[in-house]
């Protein structure tokens, strides 16, 4: 019996060891695109400290959610990378530890970047890309880019052919997607949730339904209503179209650009485009690497952080594998010669934060049926926007009506 | 249950197979046009302009991801699981079918209805279930092979059993009494005599487990935490979970690929599906 | 004789570690296990002992697994409904205070210190900090801080520089950070504070931020003052300001109640369980009809090729469901889809598959026959196999038709070993999330509404997004309550048919 039981304790002991934070070695949580360069950094890494880096790839879609699983089981990462919109539900569940290092260093990032990253006072991630919608063109069938909304219809009204499989303007924003039709709301002042008194957001004071909103929308009725906009595109028949060299101008984002270049178009960027005069703001999307509140390796986490990562070469070589522009201003200004870049960046620069708060949760379903009602004329803005301030209300349970 | 049909009826018959064929086969047409297109899209274009081979030789190209592993990885657990499911499964069925004791029917039923129940937070629970067990023996915790095995050997007890019961039940008893009279144990009569004569639904239970644990992709995804440990669906979620960043032309080389183990299985284990089963067995 | 030997050998063995582990267990206290493992060794003695329980040896490799993997989630999920674990309520009740007693503050003006560590004969870490502030040296051993005293001997200076203490040099920055785990567990008492570990090359006097009272179970802000009570799973202060992280508490019959209360969920209840249940019926009955076809087709041993037409009939379960769907729905698409691009060139019509709730409904049909009909075939054709062939002669010799032979005789003994997969395939169906989620996403939406179920919500997808896509996301507790009255309405109705199909059974055994 006590044979048995000698011989069961190694493996008892070796089951101890697990697979989640382990002191002396970093686990970081990444997507597959950012997989590659975090593994170079890693060997760098081991490499001057001696301490082992190991990289577990998830789907992007899947390391927050797995983190509030894993975290507290034990399980989690020490790192993760992701976007800025996780910080609402990770931080409500306790799951993120504070960057205290980045007060001191956060002058050397974009603002808007740091913001976003940012509850209250507490920094809770280091950026390292910022991104936001833009106007991209096709410049063999668009040669100079509109600058407002009229130019735009007219010009997509001429290129337009849906029997020759020609469109002149395509977006998702049918799919539906709100994030690509915020500009339109944001142009004509409208928000999704306001701000309370001390800077943070009011969850109960929703701007969906106000005016701004409302024209917002209108507009893009409109462009359905004058053919300009197909009711029913989605993001892979935009992108696809485009790559085919079949739509003049869509409305997305710098992921998309990797496979444009592949694909041979002649492309320009533009900032989108003004819609009655107004400036659209597009949704300000953050990337940006935070650390497990469960982690067992917190200061090495940060001198990896602070030491390796905070600098212009890690920057610059997570710009090369990722193009999107760079948060870490030294490298956004090696990098900004690119015409890409200088774009990009002068629509980030009128852009909004998207909104991090967990109750974002009940808005973007709500805030989607809404538009693809509109979209297919089966309610009218107005209401369609009412209903569905009135439901995201209700489940978040603000007080009243 | 057959007369030989004359011509048209033929011609009849083979017409309708050919038009269900298109229409099943379709959209997998669909995904092969879009592995040989050179752009990442889907469903902009019908026949690509060029074929290219690209995107197959991406999938084994990249050492991050190791296509060729997650295949096998699959096939490995699925394979594996699907006999423990089949066997495990055949045991209960012939105490169902054989044996009369206290709590049958109801057992059955019970085993029936409890699978009914949504298993929209399995996954926690399994989670943490094999994360424990972990602790304790390393080799079937989180991220194992071993320890996704045991978990899909959970829906070995099921309807399974129960198509296996039903078809046990078609097979005379005067076949074991026989054996038994002449001084074999039960087990040994469901060895020797039932299974050999089960083989059709034994290999229709593999065929059905086989598919099914080798499409799994959300236990699996949950519970395997390594790239190289993948299966092939969970590997696949991979290219498709990227913010805005689907990989189609890639995406629809993989699947195309990993429709192969299942089409090879299917093709072995076909011949099973013949009658024989009692012609004659019986006299009088 | 030498089995039933090799058998209690066996069992003694399992018996024995199995003692030993229910002492550990219990020595633990983890009663969950605990109570698993010794039903679990009863039902394998009981087995292998009792001549009566012969059976359960069948029974049992089945059952163990069956509990684990299906039982035991299910009883999780029956905890979690009776708690509020949701988004701010992850954590246990011990993780939460553990996280408000880590935080520290940095005090205005606090004083910081650099420092040089160094490694004693045991192994231990010392550390000489210089403080920035006053330039004072202290010394770092055993958790505690003294003042050091520049000249002391056991210092080595060069250069001004300490090189070495003790006779020891100080880490290099590389041994540091392999040392950083050790080095940030140091919490040294120092005037009001504590000096921790900041950075790589300094600490600072820190001050913890909160402390938790055990006693009176009260957490109180050192900076602000306020004190915090655990109310429902969150520290809440007087004035209502409730602190994040929440834990996780057990709430009794909230959630139910909040199932039968809340306008989101009654409010289109009927309508989505109405539709649930079209919808499993339909699944089921289409399914059935063309699998059940095709295999009496393929059956045909003068159908030339059949073995190759089966192969290819079976793609569609070949292919994994989550990309047929993705691809389907693109295929769908109203304006850029090929079906309906065929269907403009054949018909000149364009039909709004996923935008019209008509439609959008029958797409989820056609698309699931197209998915699960080759379930149903390959059931069938092995059921086909059991039966026997003799009954078709005699009904021949007397003169039935294909038709008769298929009505009295197919069908009857076909219904007896599927009927019970019909209802199985019914129940799967019902909960069926997959496809539903997938291919309309439970859209579209139905305008004039003010909830988020869509006009092809089935009851699983609809609990869904009220758990995982509103309010503040992520309300398991929520999603477990709802799970388990989706059992009961899903259970209910199975049990009943099956009772039904027991008929079907019983007009069996005569033959």
């Amino acid at each position: 019996m006590r044979k048995f039981g000698l011989a069961v304790l190694p493996v008892l002991l070796m089951g101890m060891l697990g697979l989640g934070s382990v002191p002396g070695k970093l686990i970081v949580w990444c997507d597959e695109t950012r997989a590659p360069i975090m593994q170079e950094l890693a060997e760098q890494f081991t490499a001057k400290y001696g301490v082992p880096v190991e990289i577990q790839e998830l789907g992007f879609g899947d390391i927050r959610d797995r983190l509030g699983i894993a975290g507290p089981a034990g399980e989690g990462p020490d790192i993760l990378i992701g976007a800025h919109d996780w910080l609402g539900q990770l931080v409500a569940n306790g799951l993120l530890e504070p960057l205290d290092f980045m007060a001191d260093i956060k002058d050397q990032f974009v603002p808007v970047a740091v913001e976003a990253f940012s509850y209250g006072e507490t920094i809770y991630g280091l950026p390292y890309a910022t991104e936001a919608i833009a106007l991209i063109y096709n410049k063999d069938l668009v040669p100079e880019p509109p600058a407002t909304f009229e130019e735009l219809i007219e010009i997509a009204k001429e290129l337009t052919d849906p029997e020759a499989g020609q469109y002149g303007f395509l977006s998702n924003i049918p799919q539906p997607d709100p994030y690509h039709s915020f500009p339109f709301i944001s142009a004509f002042g409208g928000y999704v949730f306001g701000k309370s008194m001390d800077g943070t957001l009011n969850p109960c004071d929703i701007g969906l339904d106000k005016i701004g909103a409302l024209q917002g929308v209108e507009l893009i009725l409109r462009l359905v209503n004058e053919g300009v906009l197909p009711p029913d595109c989605d993001y892979a028949t935009m992108t696809g179209l485009f790559n085919e060299g079949r739509a003049g101008m869509i409305l997305t984002g710098p992921w998309a650009v990797g496979d444009i270049r592949k694909a041979g178009i002649n492309f320009g960027i533009a900032k989108i485009p003004t819609m009655a005069g107004n400036t659209p703001r597009p949704f300000v999307g953050v990337q940006g690497f935070m650390l497990s509140a469960f982690s067992e390796n917190k200061a090495l986490a940060k001198v990896f952080l602070e030491e390796f990562v905070a600098t212009k070469d890690t920057m610059l070589a997570l710009y090369q594998r990722d193009p999107r522009n760079p948060a870490y201003l030294a490298a956004l200004e090696e990098v900004s010669s690119d015409p890409v870049v200088q774009a990009f960046a002068a629509s980030a620069a009128d852009g909004v934060p998207m909104p991090s708060i967990p109750e974002m949760a009940g808005v973007w379903v709500a805030w989607g049926d809404a538009l693809q009602l509109i979209v297919t004329q089966q309610q009218d803005p107005a209401s369609a926007l009412k209903d569905a301030v009135a439901r995201i209300r209700e489940t978040i349970g603000c007080p009243g009506l | 249950m057959y007369r030989r049909p004359g011509g048209l009826t033929k011609l009849f018959y083979h017409a309708i197979v050919w038009a269900m064929i298109a229409f099943a086969v379709f959209p997998v047409v669909w995904i092969a046009l879009a592995s040989l297109n050179p752009s990442n899209s889907l469903y902009t274009s019908g026949i690509p302009k060029k074929i290219v081979w690209e995107h197959y030789v991406e999938l084994f190209s990249n050492p991050h991801h190791p296509f060729g592993l997650w295949l096998w990885n699959s096939v490995k657990v699925a394979g594996i699981s699907s006999l423990f499911i089949v066997f495990l499964s055949a045991l209960a069925a012939y105490a169902f079918s054989r044996f009369r004791f206290w709590g049958r029917r109801t057992g059955l039923l019970a085993l029936l209805l409890i699978q009914m129940f949504p298993q929209m937070l399995a996954m926690v629970a399994l989670y943490l279930l094999l994360l424990n067990l972990g602790r304790y023996i390393p080799w079937l915790g989180l991220n194992t092979h071993a320890g996704l095995i045991l978990v899909y050997l959970g829906g070995a007890l099921g309807f399974n059993t129960w198509l296996m019961k039903g078809y046990f039940d078609t097979i005379p008893h005067e076949l074991e009494e026989s054996a038994l009279i002449d001084g074999a144990t039960p087990f040994q009569a469901f060895v020797r005599i039932i299974l050999p004569l089960a083989r059709p639904i034994l290999a229709v239970v593999y065929i059905l487990s086989f598919i099914g644990i080798y499409s799994e992709f959300i236990l699996a995804s949950i519970l395997l935490t390594g790239t190289k440990a993948y299966t092939f669906p969970v590997g696949l979620r991979l290219f498709i979970t990227g913010q805005y960043s689907t990989r189609w032309g890639t995406f629809a080389a993989a699947s195309i690929l990993g429709a192969i183990p299942i089409m090879l299985v299917f093709l072995s284990l076909q011949r099973f599906l013949v009658s024989g089963l009692t012609r004659g067995a019986v006299k009088g | 004789m030498i089995c039933t030997i090799l058998k209690i050998a066996i069992l003694g063995l399992t018996d024995a570690l199995g003692i030993w582990a229910i002492v550990g267990l219990g020595v633990a206290g983890n009663w969950f296990l605990l109570a698993t493992l010794i039903i679990g060794m009863g039902l394998l003695n009981l087995a292998l002992l009792s001549r009566r329980a012969y059976p359960l040896r069948y029974l049992i490799p089945g059952l163990i697994f069956f509990g684990a993997m299906v039982v035991y989630p299910i009883l999780y999920n029956v905890s979690i409904a009776f708690t509020n674990y949701s988004t701010g309520h992850f954590l246990s009740k011990e993780q939460a205070i553990a996280h408000f007693q880590r935080q520290y503050y940095l005090p205005e003006n606090t004083e910081s210190f650099s420092y040089q560590a160094f490694r004693s004969a045991q192994g231990d870490l010392i550390l000489i900090l210089s403080s920035r502030t006053t330039g004072a040296l202290y010394l770092a051993m055993e958790g505690h801080l003294t003042l050091l005293d520049p000249k002391d001997p056991r210092l080595l200076y060069e250069n001004n520089q300490i090189k070495a203490f003790e006779g020891v040099p100080p880490l290099s920055t590389r041994e540091l950070v392999q040392n950083l785990n050790r080095l940030e567990k140091l919490a040294l008492p120092y005037d009001e504070g504590v000096v921790r570990l900041a950075s790589l090359r300094e600490f600072k006097v820190y001050k913890p931020r909160y402390q938790y009272d055990p006693d009176k179970d009260t957490l109180t802000d050192l900076l602000s003052g306020k004190v915090y009570v655990p109310k429902e799973g969150s520290f809440t202060s007087e004035d209502g300001e409730s602190l994040d992280p929440g834990f996780r508490v057990y709430v009794g019959l909230t959630n139910f109640v909040r199932i039968f209360s809340n306008r989101q969920i009654t409010g289109p209840f009927f309508r989505v369980f109405r539709w649930t249940f079209l919808w499993a019926f339909l699944s089921v009955a289409t399914t059935f009809c063309l699998g059940l076809a095709l295999a009496i087709l393929l059956n045909n041993p003068y159908l030339r090729f059949r073995y190759l037409y089966r192969t290819l009939l079976i793609i569609p379960y070949a292919v994994p469901g989550f990309i047929s769907l993705l691809v389907w729905r693109g295929l769908l698409n109203t304006n850029f889809g090929v079906v309906n691009q065929i269907l403009n060139s054949l018909f000149h019509i364009r039909i709004p598959w996923l935008q019209e709730a008509f439609w959008a409904k029958m797409a989820l049909v056609l698309v699931n026959l197209w998915l699960g009909y080759p379930y149903m075939m390959i059931v069938c054709l092995g059921a086909l196999q059991s039966i026997p062939s003799e009954l078709f002669e005699a009904a021949y010799v007397d003169g039935a038709n294909r038709w008769q032979q298929f009505k009295k005789i197919t069908l009857p003994l076909l219904l007896i070993s599927i009927a019970p997969l019909l209802v199985g395939s019914f129940a799967f169906n019902f909960n069926n999330f997959n496809v539903i989620y997938l291919l309309t996403e439970g859209g579209p939406p139905i305008p004039g509404t003010q909830t988020s179920a869509g006009a092809t919500d089935i009851l699983i997808s609809y609990v869904y997004k009220l758990a995982f896509a509103s309010g503040r996301g992520q309300e398991y507790g929520f999603a477990a309550a709802v799970s388990i009255i989706i059992f009961l309405i899903v259970g209910t109705i199975s049990a009943l048919n099956f009772r039904f199909t027991k008929s079907l059974e019983r007009m069996s055994e005569g033959l």
